[in-house]
Parts: C-alpha cells; sequence; structure tokens
C-alpha cells in the first residue's frame, strides 16, 4: 500500500507524525520505506537520525533517481545506521524500515514524461518489496504533489491502493487550508480528476490529520485562568464546527494527534522508552499514533464517508 | 581490422553486475510467453531450455561506454568500449539482468572509430595501462558518479523488462531484489577455475571473485553468477520471510497466507547448476561446502512444511473446538 502525505502549510508535522507512523508500522512487523519527497526542505534524515548515513548518500537520493543521473536512489537502513540509542535495538519480530533519502540541494522541478515513468517503476518497485510505502510529499499544490497524482493515475498502478493523508493543524487558518488544498479549484481532488483520477474514488482516498491539537481536558493547561479555560473550550468547539462547513469534519479524519510538548521542541520518533521508561512524551501521544498508524490499512476507516 | 583483433585480443579481468528479482506477474510465464518476453532485439533468438528447469536467455544487447572505469584508489582510467547485458528468466518467475565487460592489460592512447569497438562486442579499452587490482576493487565496491556503471546498465535493462506490456505488474508476495557484483581474474589456459570468494554484504548486495581459464568464455563466468545469483535470492527471499517471529502468531500475518506463495513459486526452483557452462560446475561444490547452500535451503524448506503440517494439524482440532 502506498500512503502519500500532504499538506497545504509547512509546520504542520506532516513529516514527523509520517515518519512516526512509519516507525510505528515497522514495529508492528511490516516491512516500511519512507521516500522523502519533501525536495527543497528533507527532514526525514534528521526525524530518524540518520544525519552520517544521509551525508554518505548526498548526491543518489530521489532527486538525482527522477532526474536520471543515478539508477537507483540511495536507501538508509534506518535500524542499522541510526544514531538514537533506541532505534538501534529494534525488537525481534519488527519489519524492515528504509529511508530513501531526498538530496540537500534538489529543489523542486517540472515534471516531464521520463521523470513519470521512473517515478511510476519506482513505487511499483517499492510495493512489491514493502508492505507499506509511505511518500512525504513537498507542503502545497507542489510539483511532489503533481506527481503522485499523475504517477497513480497511470494504468499499471491501477491495482495499486494508494491513500492520501492531509495533515493540517488545529486552526483556523490551517482548517481552511487543509479544506482548499483538496476541495479547492486548483487543489489535489481537481488535479487527480484532470489526471484520470475517478473522483469518487480519489475522494474516499483522502482523510485527513490533525495534528497538534491542544485538548482543552489536557492537565497541561490545569493552571489557566477559568476564562481562558472558557475560551479555549469554545474556540475548540468553533473550530470543530468550521471543520465540519468545509467537508472535513469528523467523517473525514482519520485521528489527531495531541499537541507533544517534546515534538514541539525537536522533530523525532516517539519511542515507546520516551513514553514509559523516560516519561518525557505523553502516554496519549503514543496511543495516538499507534491508532492512526493501524488505521491506515484499516479498510473501515476509509469506506465512503 | 585484423589488426585490432590481434593485438589485446587477451583479456585480464572480467567484471559484471547481475540483478535478480520477482517478476511482476501473478501467473508465471511459461516458454513462449518467457521468448516473448525476453526478445529484445528482432534478429538473434531467445534461448530457451526446459530441463531440468524452464530457462529463457536474451540475446546481448551493447551499450556503448566511453567514461571514467571505476576505481578503489581514485586513479583516473579512460574507458572505451561495449558493455555487453542480457536478462534472464527462471521458470517464469525470476528475472535477473546481467551486465558485464572485459578490459585487457592495456589499450591504445587515443581513441579510435566507433566500428573498432563494435566488432569486439563486450570489451572496455583502458587509455594506456590498466590498474587491474584498483579497477576490479572499484567495480566490487560500486561505480561513483561518472564512472563505468554496470549497475545502471543491468538496472536499466531490469526496468525495461519489467514494463513489458505481457506483464500484468503484480507480484503473488512480496521480496527484494539483490544485485551481485563479481569480477574473474583471467588466468592461463587450460588451469582450473577457482571461486575465490563469496560475500554477502547489507542492502542485498553480494560479491564474487573468480579466477577463470583463458579458454573459457566470460559468458560462462557471468552464467554461473547468475545461477549463484538466483539461489542466494531464493535463500534470501525465503529466509526473511521465516525471519517474521510473529508469523502465525495472534496478532501477526497467518503462516499459511504468508508461506503459501512459497511452497507454490519458490520451492521447486532450487536447482543449482542447471545451466552453468561444465568448465565452471565444480565451483559450486565450494559453496554446498561451505556455507552448504543446498543444506540451507533443504533446512529452509523443511521448516516451511513443518510449519504448515502443524497449521494443518491444528485447524481440525480448532473445528471440533467450536462445534
Amino acid at each position: 500500500m502506498l500512503i502519500f502525505s500532504a499538506s497545504d502549510k509547512g509546520g504542520t508535522g506532516r513529516s514527523v507524525t509520517s515518519a512516526n507512523l512509519a516507525y510505528h508500522r515497522a514495529m508492528a512487523g511490516d516491512d516500511v520505506c519512507y521516500l522523502d519527497f519533501d525536495f527543497g526542505s528533507p527532514t526525514a534524515a534528521a526525524v530518524f537520525d540518520v544525519a552520517d548515513a544521509r551525508q554518505a548518500t548526498e548526491d543518489h537520493g530521489l532527486h538525482a533517481y527522477l532526474t536520471g543521473e543515478v539508477s537507483e536512489p540511495a536507501r538508509i537502513d534506518v535500524w542499522a545506521e541510526t544514531e538514537h540509542q533506541v532505534l538501534r535495538f529494534p525488537p525481534p519480530g519488527c519489519g524492515r524500515l528504509v529511508l530513501m533519502p531526498g538530496d540537500v540541494s534538489g529543489g523542486e522541478f517540472a515534471t516531464g514524461d521520463d521523470h513519470l515513468r521512473r517515478c511510476v517503476d519506482l513505487l511499483m518497485n517499492l510495493h512489491h518489496e514493502f508492505d507499506l510505502v509511505v511518500v512525504d510529499l513537498s507542503a502545497g499544490r507542489s510539483y511532489a504533489v503533481d506527481m503522485a497524482l499523475e504517477a497513480t493515475a497511470q494504468p499499471e498502478m491501477r491495482d495499486v491502493t494508494a491513500r492520501w493523508l492531509v495533515f493540517h493543524r488545529w486552526t483556523r487558518q490551517h482548517v481552511a487550508a487543509a479544506a482548499g488544498l483538496v476541495f479547492g479549484k486548483r487543489g489535489i481532488l481537481a488535479g487527480g480528476v484532470e489526471r484520470g483520477h475517478g473522483e469518487e474514488a480519489l475522494r474516499n482516498a483522502i482523510r485527513f490529520v490533525r495534528a497538534a491539537v491542544p485538548d482543552p481536558e489536557s492537565p497541561l493547561w490545569s493552571q489557566v485562568s477559568p476564562t481562558q479555560s472558557a475560551w479555549m473550550r469554545k474556540t475548540d468547539g468553533d473550530l470543530k464546527q468550521l471543520a465540519s462547513t468545509h467537508g472535513i469534519g469528523y467523517s473525514q479524519v482519520l485521528g489527531s494527534v495531541p499537541l507533544e510538548p517534546v515534538l514541539q521542541w525537536r522533530e523525532q520518533l516517539i519511542t515507546d522508552e520516551d513514553v514509559l521508561d523516560s516519561q518525557v512524551a505523553n502516554q496519549e501521544t503514543w496511543q495516538a499514533l499507534s491508532r492512526l498508524a493501524a488505521r491506515l490499512t484499516d479498510d473501515k476507516h476509509w469506506e465512503q464517508a | 581490422m585484423t589488426a585490432v583483433r590481434g593485438r589485446g585480443a587477451r583479456t585480464v579481468l572480467a567484471c559484471g553486475e547481475v540483478r535478480t528479482c520477482l517478476l511482476p506477474s501473478l501467473q508465471a510465464l511459461d516458454a513462449r510467453a518467457a521468448a516473448q518476453l525476453l526478445r529484445l532485439r528482432a534478429d538473434v533468438p531467445v534461448r530457451i531450455s526446459e530441463r531440468p528447469v524452464l530457462h529463457a536467455l536474451s540475446p546481448e544487447v551493447l551499450t556503448g561506454v566511453d567514461c571514467r572505469l571505476p576505481t578503489a584508489d581514485g586513479s583516473r582510467v579512460r574507458g572505451v568500449g561495449t558493455v555487453t547485458a542480457r536478462a534472464a528468466l527462471t521458470e517464469g518467475r525470476l528475472l535477473q539482468a546481467t551486465a558485464c565487460f572485459s578490459l585487457p592489460a592495456a589499450g591504445p592512447d587515443t581513441r579510435r572509430p566507433w566500428g573498432q569497438y563494435l566488432v569486439r562486442p563486450g570489451l572496455v579499452e583502458p587509455f594506456g595501462k590498466l590498474p587491474r587490482q584498483a579497477t576490479a576493487a572499484g567495480v566490487l565496491r560500486g561505480a561513483g558518479r561518472g564512472e563505468l556503471d554496470l549497475g545502471m546498465i543491468s538496472e536499466g535493462l531490469l526496468a525495461q523488462v519489467r514494463r513489458h506490456p505481457l506483464l500484468d505488474r503484480r507480484v503473488p508476495f512480496k521480496s527484494g531484489p539483490t544485485r551481485l557484483r563479481w569480477v574473474a581474474w583471467r588466468t592461463p589456459a587450460g588451469e582450473r577455475a577457482a571461486l575465490v570468494n563469496f560475500t554477502v554484504a547489507e542492502g542485498g548486495l553480494r560479491t564474487v571473485e573468480l579466477r577463470l581459464p583463458e579458454d573459457v568464455p566470460a559468458s560462462a563466468a557471468a552464467g554461473l553468477c547468475e545461477d549463484l545469483a538466483l539461489h542466494d535470492w531464493l535463500l534470501t527471499t525465503v529466509q526473511h520471510l521465516l525471519d517474521n517471529s510473529r508469523l502465525g502468531a495472534a496478532d501477526g500475518p497467518s503462516a499459511v497466507g504468508a508461506l503459501y506463495p512459497v511452497v507454490v513459486h519458490l520451492l521447486h526452483l532450487w536447482m543449482p547448476r542447471a545451466h552453468v557452462d561444465p568448465a565452471l560446475g565444480h565451483l559450486w561444490d565450494a559453496l554446498e561446502d561451505r556455507p552448504g547452500f543446498s543444506r540451507q535451503w533443504e533446512n529452509l524448506s523443511r521448516r516451511i512444511r513443518d510449519r504448515l503440517a502443524l497449521q494443518a494439524v491444528a485447524v481440525p482440532h480448532q473445528a471440533l473446538g467450536t462445534r
């Protein structure tokens, strides 16, 4: 299965959440490949703590592959290459976790026929090799998004299940922007239909993920004044209303990830060690990520809303 | 032209790279379809042999090269000539692509007209003297940017075959590709060929070093390495499936579901030496001795059969229990 991660704006927690989902699935026994299609600002190497391995693959990442400079993009085996103390000792029974980094120097580029063919070949080959392929796309209606839409519209990819996650933060601006990215005049849906996707099918393959959602009931806010507390509850309610009028209400949401202090400070994987031993991360975050990871392949959550 | 043939006909090194993967097709191809798939050239037929396993070998295609040779010590040696590439399909299931070339000890310092290179397919001539050790090590390590990249040529051929309209581009189970890089040191005619080294590295990379008498063609070495790569792929793939220790656990994938494709598609493919040149057949003995390829395979297949047998025993029990 292919999972495309998109967002309208940067800073929505798209990359870090996607990486955490990949990590959860690999821990659960799936062979997972994570593609950093966030051309221009690749962050995955930092999240997986593989900076050194990343250096070694400097000029033969995904960008060099798509432009035809190398025959295959570099792969980083996260378990083997990571400098993260916990990740280095994955539990028995977990699957492979492979990162295909983008290139630091590679910016966005126009998609041509050759790029498209190579992109389709890559996605097909990875689909034949891995249980789950997570593709992190640059923010906005980027070339990366266009290429993903174009590639998945090709006849040979018809039988490959591709699902889309659209990440947004829990604010008015972000909610409106995420809705615009999908349903807007130049949105993913319109762009997909233009390239030969069925509207109904594509719409059913898109779900929203609310990231860094502050929970008014959380102990984080136990010290706030009653006025502040009331305001937060009201705003949260208004946002829910707003989301549903924009067509991204409850039924379109695959899950939300609570505001996690650790992720506010640093893009990283939340491991069970962070939650259970050192307790720097919240149990709720771990659970939310775990739930979300399970729902990626659970058809019940992808049925027609 | 006779001068060309006469001079430099002796090669000192042959190198190649084999890529092995599962054919992206739900059904295994029969001989006729295999021939259609591997028809890379209209003028040369596909070689098919049906005993003891169905094996189809494409005609060779040439790629002209003029670039730096891969060298481990950074010495810059330009090479000009042609690289041959071919694809093979075993039992209509496993697809392989090989790119290889041979090198003479030295070549002229100037580039000659293309026609003169084309009459010697599979030969790449160095400008000046060939740094033998460094080139062999460079090939095994893999080419850098701008260097002669065998992986790129074999991967390109593999990609071309995988895009063939005959294939439905679906796979019966998930598996990764492997690549095997090899170098063969030429030894005087009449000596016995030998396997110097076989290593298994990370990321699906294997390397092989051979000693190959001059009277044995490089294509025979390519055939041997395809055979090694194929059986190594089988071991790697089945081992990976069995390594999933949660197989059959309550929250893991069902053992039958995961192992069924191995039984249907892979177990019968084990046939070492089936299409290896007789002059090189004995090289398998070394691998059978240690690490013991066939022993490992027997062990793996036994584990799979036992696993499925246990499952079969358990099913009627459960059925009785739920009544």
